[in-house]
């Protein structure tokens, strides 16, 4: 099939979870004989057009701007679209694949122009990661997301948890939602990382525990509760260290919450981080905490487990179906320090029972969450729009 | 829903430098050849220069802009950090 995937956010242009989900795809698709083009924004540096193991990127370069959000999202999509207009005079797309509200002007405007199926991947909605509408842009926003989801002949989610969300705040048909889980490339988690050079590098001496928090700096994720369960785990672990990987708006907030913990000094914000820095990081690690209050899927959770870093995550959307409580890691409750310090201590104190869970973790890995899988039921949804 | 339960705005709690640094990307300000002089940037922000300075000084050392100097003028332009520091509003 030719497929034409539009996204906001593609590789090197990495700000949340979809870059990683389109790239996985994109290449999972390509490696099943399928012909993907897609269309995404620039980024300084990267070509505007270059082949990625098959996967053609065509980079729309936004030559327009404006100060307000959503002025500035159509006008990147008029970009888009221009980007969009030129290639389909060469290929005859099967079908096209939206990932988001940013890109749905485009996608709709080509559905409607090109005669094509749409298939939209809703990847979090707004009254999700704002937790209500609290402002004009996110009431647009949430109609935007309701006008593609409208669309589309088709919607994907990762998780059954988005899909209740989805059906429930945009009155979607139960049977127009696919539900298929985002997945990891375990062969890049496989490498041969030496923990000490690593812990040296960020300043964790022997016999000290590293505790790691990988996430975008911004309040979905949860890392304020994360920083306010350093008092109580320190108590226990008087020489943890504790590593916060991400970057995003709060990041002031955070580090100054951080200083007033009284432990400033043992918190370390790293800012963005390579893929390969964090794999290393989390190969360092005696636990990953992921605290999040709103997560559709919670990728890093399974990076973790493929790195072998015991899980603690909060039981919240797609995190609870994709861990399996004392089994595959730790559950601890969303907004809740006491919970989040007993989680981590649960692992550092049982490193027998912590080892268990890595095992458990990687077997179910293996299992449910590879792209070849994703790609597999991806290809079946898209059957179902061609035909 | 109650206080605990609700999210910070960014839009509440975005100190000026995070509302320039938002502004500077949606202008386009992202990479050195369109970067912008402080007159330029003055024009589409409505703050005045002094103002303006002092907050892409502390930008600059935060590492989400920097400035060169062109045709005997400073422009300004957002980092790598500073695009994805910008992006985390949205995703």
């Amino acid at each position: 099939m030719k497929v034409a995937k539009l996204t906001w956010e593609f590789p090197p242009r990495v700000v949340g979870g979809i870059a990683r989900h389109c790239e996985g795809l994109a290449k999972a698709l390509v490696q099943q004989n399928h012909d993907v083009h897609l269309f995404t924004l620039d980024f300084p540096g990267s070509p505007n057009y270059e082949e990625m193991d098959g996967v053609k990127v065509y980079r729309a370069s936004t030559e327009l701007g404006h100060p307000n959000f959503l002025t500035w999202v159509l006008l990147f999509n008029h970009f888009l679209s221009k980007r969009m207009a030129d290639v389909s005079q060469s290929f005859d797309f099967d079908l096209l694949h939206v990932h988001d509200w940013l890109a749905a002007f485009s996608g709709i405007s080509f559905k409607h122009y090109l005669k094509k199926p749409m298939v939209l991947t809703v990847h979090s909605t707004e009254v999700g990661r704002a937790q209500g509408l609290h402002s004009p842009n996110s009431f647009s926003i949430n109609g935007i997301e309701w006008w593609a989801t409208y669309e589309a002949d088709r919607v994907i989610v990762c998780s059954q948890s988005m899909k209740t969300e989805i059906c429930d705040h945009f009155n979607l048909p139960w049977d127009k939602v696919d539900v298929i889980p985002n997945a990891i490339d375990t062969t890049q988690y496989q490498t041969s990382v030496d923990r000490e050079m690593v812990r040296k590098r960020y300043g964790v001496g022997y016999g000290e525990k590293l505790i790691l928090c990988v996430g975008r700096l911004v309040p979905q994720k949860g890392i304020e509760y994360f920083i306010r369960a350093i008092p109580t785990i320190a108590r226990r672990y008087p020489e943890a260290k504790y590593i916060i990987v991400g970057e995003g708006w709060s990041r002031d907030i955070l580090e100054a919450e951080a200083r007033a913990s009284g432990h400033g000094g043992k918190i370390q914000f790293t800012g963005f981080a390579s893929d390969k820095e964090v794999i290393d990081l989390m190969t360092s690690a005696d636990v990953l905490v992921v605290p999040s209050i709103y997560e559709p899927f919670g990728i890093v959770a399974l990076e973790g487990m493929a790195t072998g870093v015991p899980v603690v995550a909060s039981q919240v959307g797609g995190l609870a179906e994709v861990i399996d409580h004392d089994r595959t890691g730790i559950f601890v409750y969303p907004r809740n320090p006491d919970s989040i310090a007993w989680g981590i201590d649960r692992i550092l104190s049982d490193p027998d029972h912590a080892k268990w869970l890595t095992e458990n973790a990687k077997e179910k890995l293996h299992k449910a969450y590879s792209w070849e899988t994703v790609a597999m039921k991806t290809v079946e949804v898209y059957r179902k729009v061609v035909e | 829903m109650g206080e605990n339960h609700s999210f910070r705005s960014y839009n509440d709690e975005q100190p000026n430098q995070l509302r320039l640094l938002i502004m500077l990307h949606n202008i386009g300000a992202t990479e050195s050849s369109k970067a912008l002089t402080i007159q330029q940037i003055s024009e589409w922000t409505r703050m005045e220069a002094p103002e303006l300075q002092g907050h892409l000084q502390k930008l600059i050392t935060s590492g989400y802009a920097q400035s060169f100097r062109s045709e005997e003028t400073d422009k300004y332009h957002l980092t790598i950090d500073g695009i994805r520091k910008v992006l985390s509003l949205y995703s």
